[in-house]
């Protein structure tokens, strides 16, 4: 009998084939661009999320220095907190007497491995000073002069780009 | 009926390639990718600081008349003058300028290049360009102050740029 052929027939039930060519081309253009970010620049800097860098029309690249961040709450060497800020003050950096300071020893024994390394390797010789944008100069003038004496008066200024 | 009719070749069938692992490959690669990406690029401003020990290169004659642009950055906007070793302080005084700010408004950049520009054009040999802000002004004023000190519609006008507090 054709209607109960007919009724057989539509029982089969077929599974829906999930259709992923879309999703691969996504996955592939998505791969491609973060494979070209990250071959760019591959050493990561971390900064807080309220840090605003100043924007430049500069286009030099940074090179492997070391990184001295000043940000309203804290001043950090290579990564590490080595004195906070308050009042728009760097807490134990006495602006008249900054060989007393933290960041002027830690620099200065910096200072002095670099230059018993001179010719072995390649020791870093400036700084890569990134700052927030809203400090006065005054809480800047200290870090810089401190870091000035301690034998690194070469600074790169971190910027972004405009 | 001719059995060559019902004897035909078969058809190739349509193979479905397996995506599987090549998602599982994308699924593990891009969050790791994701995590070191980054958004925004940091460009660098070579700057330095003046330090006693470095006049080395005092002994040097220059032959070409050279001067060093000072800019103080005050509250109430920019004080231009020059110091040079070959050039005397009765030339050197007519570069003694102050720009002013016009209320609140921001620091009139464009008339710091002008005269910067006049400056560079009477002394091409000239590439020294010394900062001294004051203690309240803000870190993002001395980095666009310093922007358009180092150059001008692609000039290099003083591309080294010393940053000093005052003395005193």
């Amino acid at each position: 009998m054709p209607l109960g052929k007919i009724r057989k027939e539509s029982q089969h039930f077929v599974p829906p084939r999930l259709q992923i060519t879309s999703m691969m081309d996504m996955f592939t253009i998505i791969l491609i661009f973060l494979l070209f970010s990250f071959s760019n620049k591959p050493e990561t800097m971390t900064l807080d999320k309220d840090f605003k860098l100043p924007k430049s029309t500069a286009e030099l690249d940074y090179e492997d220095n070391i990184n001295l961040a000043l940000s309203q709450t804290s001043l950090e060497l290579g990564g590490e907190v080595i004195a906070t800020v308050k009042n728009g003050r760097v807490v134990g950096l006495d602006p008249h007497n900054l060989k007393t300071s933290r960041l002027y020893e830690r620099l200065r024994s910096s200072r002095e491995s670099a230059d018993k390394l001179q010719g072995h390797g390649n020791p870093k010789q400036h700084i890569l000073f990134l700052c927030d944008k809203r400090l006065p100069f005054r809480t800047i003038n200290s870090v810089v002069k401190a870091a000035a004496m301690a034998g690194y008066p070469n600074f790169q200024f971190g910027v972004l780009k405009k | 009926m001719s059995k060559l009719g019902r004897y035909r070749a078969p058809t190739g069938e349509q193979t479905d390639i397996d995506m599987v692992p090549v998602m599982n490959m994308f699924l593990v690669l891009i969050p790791f990718l994701l995590m070191s990406v980054s958004f925004f690029h940091i460009k660098a401003i070579n700057t330095s600081v003046p330090v006693l020990a470095q006049s080395k290169d005092g002994a040097d004659k220059q032959i070409q008349e050279k001067v060093t642009a000072i800019v103080e950055i005050e509250p109430t906007g920019f004080h231009v003058s020059a110091i040079s070793d070959s050039v005397g302080y009765d030339v050197l005084d007519k570069w003694d300028r102050r720009i002013a700010k016009e209320g609140k408004q921001a620091y009139p950049l464009n008339r710091l290049v002008a005269q910067l520009n006049e400056m560079k054009v009477h002394y091409p040999a000239s590439d020294t360009l010394i900062i001294i802000p004051e203690e309240s002004i803000i870190y993002d004023t001395i980095i666009q102050a310093m922007d358009v000190a180092r150059y001008h519609n692609n000039d290099s006008l003083f591309p080294n740029v010393v940053l000093s507090g005052k003395l005193g």
